[in-house]
């Protein structure tokens, strides 16, 4: 069992009628991990979400998850994961505390084991003081906070969480980051969504990128930084004609591609820190000054345009 | 259990809605209080006082058999000297006097024309052959012309009450001067008033109150009542129907808006939520269900004790209103489950609220609505029972009116088939929609 994926996806098909939500997606997760699935609003990764939270049947294709398939142990896999689910799914009306004891009593907790559960999600939400409070009176954070103490009531061993952070404030925002990070650090499995490629760079061990409902690529941070040559880009503009000092800046140590358009100047370099003072000289050198300097470390975002031709938020 | 629980949670949402619970137990309430407001006069020491009812009479009796009737048996010791002045005296008696205020008319033509004209609510005209056809043993058909405002209920059903009630003995009075002169082989009109005068010593003269005995009250209560108790039984055949349809209706408007709470927690994505837990989809539409069937046995056991405590409606028989508050309960669920699950979405919700609701809630209730006149009576039945409501109405009304248990029952398994109907529909619906 501790050899085991936590989540093992095995080419999961799902279609909409004409539209193919989800065209062949495997990837596998280790326990304790976190994994992101990155793409843009519509590449399927709530539907893949969905079927493996049991929400959907794949039309073809399994997930086993802590070695429950979710298509023959559909009990075994929703007893072994908690969902937070892209909308907030709460009883606006009953308290954080109601809401929780609820959810709890669904997950099978009784009695005094519910109550002291309960208590903990509390402290780890960071809601004990406003726990009697209506849930429809609070802010979106603090719901969104509720939303993902729900599903760790029974305390599961893997949990999925759809674009947690979608519409909320910087302060709940990086609230539900560090929780993501102490949940891994409480040795639970993260399946992470999201279409913010800061968050999938900040909290993941591991990555997928998904477009048009398949797995373009999957890896770690720095694996799929390679994809695009892990080259950094530098965009200058000068208080002259660009034409003029191109010739000089190719000839620098370190430039490996240089072009010109619509009057700036960009680069691509292996390391930014030693070629930029040379740079700087040799426009000295022809009596010219750099207007504007920047500076674009190969990041998810350019993975992305590099492996489908279009910008992540598209 | 977890079915338990959902009921539970449903239960505690619905009943923190103030809205919900204001239609729940306050409207209902409150209608049925306006009515008891309007119509009875509770400010002064709990008693009753109806608006006294016009009467016209057109008293053409132009008199057939002597009458020997004495005197002191006729209310205000009045004379009679034919059936016509006998009906007449007894609604001048002083007891009507509070119910009813009578003014003559020469003929038929102008006692109809002062009802037309609002002046009257009710025309009698007794025909100038009443007397002689009441004496007329084998053939005869002594028949009062009742002529009344048609947009009006109450006064005329009291005074209808009240011939009727005196018809009824006298059509007794005419099997025993049948049955005498049979026996008597005479033919002497005589014998007749005799008889009627028997019949008034022993019924009518006799009592200390007239307009008692010639009012059809029912009442639960064995026991003797006094005036003030009999007064306010008038106002509770009025209240206790209204009472009884409010909680029908609103029950049924319960029944659907918390069976709705499912489509509603598809919208709010709690549904779908609770399908990630390990509870089977079985369990959820069971506890959904659950919480309706409950939510509606909290709302008619509550109605039905504070009806009574507000204003004293007696229910009739435990057992019998059990067994009527059952079918209400059940049918109102169902109803709900079925109703809800032809919804997309909860905003279609409005329509069904302010159309199915309204308008089967108001051919539920024309019977009550209808029940002082004969004609609209039966027309009112029959449309009633052609929706679950007037079933569940019915069977409320059977208890209430001392009906056998045995009548109860055979409403209420009616009852229950249009729920199993309900049911059965519903939940292959949501079925098919969720699992």
């Amino acid at each position: 069992m501790e050899n085991l994926p936590a989540i093992e996806v095995l080419s999961l098909h799902k279609a909409f009628g004409e539209n193919r939500a989800v065209q062949g997606v495997s990837f596998e997760v280790g326990q304790g991990e976190i994994f992101s699935l990155l793409g843009p609003n519509g590449a399927g990764k709530t539907t893949t979400i969905s079927m493996l939270s049991c929400l959907l049947r794949p039309d073809d294709g399994d997930a086993r998850i802590m070695g429950h398939s979710i298509r023959s142990d559909g009990n075994g896999v929703k007893s072994a994961l908690g969902v937070v689910p892209q909308d907030i799914a709460l009883y606006e009306d009953l308290t954080a505390r109601e809401n929780l004891s609820f959810w709890g009593k669904m997950y099978g907790l009784r009695g005094s084991a519910l109550k002291k559960r309960v208590d903990e999600v509390l402290d780890i939400i960071g809601l004990r003081e406003r726990a009697n409070e209506r849930v429809g009176k609070y802010s979106g954070g603090m719901k969104r906070r509720v939303n993902i103490g729900v599903a760790l009531l029974h305390k599961p061993k893997v949990i999925y969480m759809d674009e947690p952070t979608v519409g909320i404030d910087p302060q709940s925002r990086r609230n539900i980051l560090d929780s993501v990070v102490a949940l891994k650090d409480q040795g639970m499995t993260v399946l992470y969504t999201t279409h913010y490629m800061e968050e999938a760079q900040e909290l993941s061990d591991q990555i997928g990128i998904m477009d048009h409902g398949q797995m373009i690529a999957n890896g770690t941070h720095d694996e799929l930084v390679k994809l695009v040559g892990g080259q950094t880009r530098i965009d200058l503009t000068v208080n002259a004609e660009p034409q003029r000092i191109l010739g000089a800046w190719q000839s620098v140590e370190g430039v490996e591609q240089a072009s010109v358009e619509d009057e700036k100047i960009s680069l691509l370099v292996a390391d930014s820190n030693l070629v930029l003072p040379h740079l700087f000289e040799a426009a000295t050198r022809q009596s010219m000054r750099i207007t504007s300097v920047d500076i674009r470390e190969p990041n998810l975002e350019a993975v992305f345009l590099h492996l489908t031709g279009r910008a992540l938020r598209d | 259990m977890k079915a338990f629980d959902i009921a539970l949670k449903d239960m505690t949402r619905s009943f923190r809605s103030f809205f919900a619970v204001v239609f729940m137990f306050g409207v209902p309430l409150m209608v049925t209080g306006m009515f008891y407001l309007m119509f009875g006069n509770i400010a002064q020491n709990g008693g009753f006082d109806l608006p006294r009812t016009a009467v016209v009479i057109a008293n053409l009796d132009e008199g057939g058999p002597e009458f020997q009737v004495n005197p002191k048996n006729i209310p205000g010791g009045r004379a009679a000297k034919t059936m016509g002045d006998l009906v007449v005296n007894i609604l001048q008696s002083d007891e009507m006097a509070d119910l009813i205020e009578v003014r003559f008319a020469a003929d038929a033509v102008s006692a109809r024309a002062a009802v037309d004209s609002q002046q009257a609510q009710v025309a009698l005209i007794i025909p100038p052959d009443f007397s002689e056809q009441f004496a007329d043993i084998e053939k005869g058909k002594a028949v009062i012309e009742f002529y009344q405002d048609p947009t009006l209920t109450i006064g005329p059903a009291i005074m209808r009450s009240i011939l009727e009630r005196f018809m009824d003995g006298m059509s007794g009075v005419k099997i025993a001067v049948n049955v005498f002169l049979d026996d008597a082989s005479t033919e002497d009109y005589a014998q007749t008033g005799i008889l009627v005068q028997q019949y008034l010593d022993e019924s009518l003269a006799q009592s200390d109150d007239v307009e008692a005995e010639l009012l059809d009250v029912r009442t639960p209560v064995s026991a003797k009542q006094s005036q003030a108790e009999e007064k306010q039984n008038i106002l509770l055949t009025i209240i206790g129907p209204i009472m009884g349809g409010m909680l029908v209706f609103y029950a049924f408007y319960t029944g659907t808006s918390v069976a709705q709470s499912i489509l509603k927690e598809e919208e709010e994505r709690t549904l779908p939520r609770l399908f990630t837990t390990p509870t089977s989809q079985a369990t959820i539409l069971t506890g959904k269900l659950l919480s309706v069937f409950l939510t509606v046995l909290v709302q008619v056991t509550v109605l039905l004790l504070a009806a009574h405590l507000m204003f004293g409606i007696q229910w009739g028989d435990l057992g019998a209103v059990a067994l009527a508050a059952v079918g209400i309960i059940l049918t109102a669920s169902s109803f709900g489950v079925f109703v809800n699950s032809f919804l997309k979405d909860t905003k279609q919700g409005g329509v069904v609220f302010g159309g199915v609701l309204t308008v089967t809630g108001m051919m539920g209730m024309i019977k009550i609505f209808a029940m002082n006149s004969a004609i609209a009576k039966t027309m009112g039945d029959t449309v009633s029972l052609l929706v679950p409501q007037g079933w569940a109405i019915r069977g409320l009304m059977q208890a209430m009116q001392g009906e056998p248990f045995g009548a109860v029952l055979f409403t209420v398994l009616i009852a229950l088939a249009w729920s199993a109907a309900f049911f059965i529909v519903g939940v292959l619906r949501f079925n098919r929609r969720y699992v």
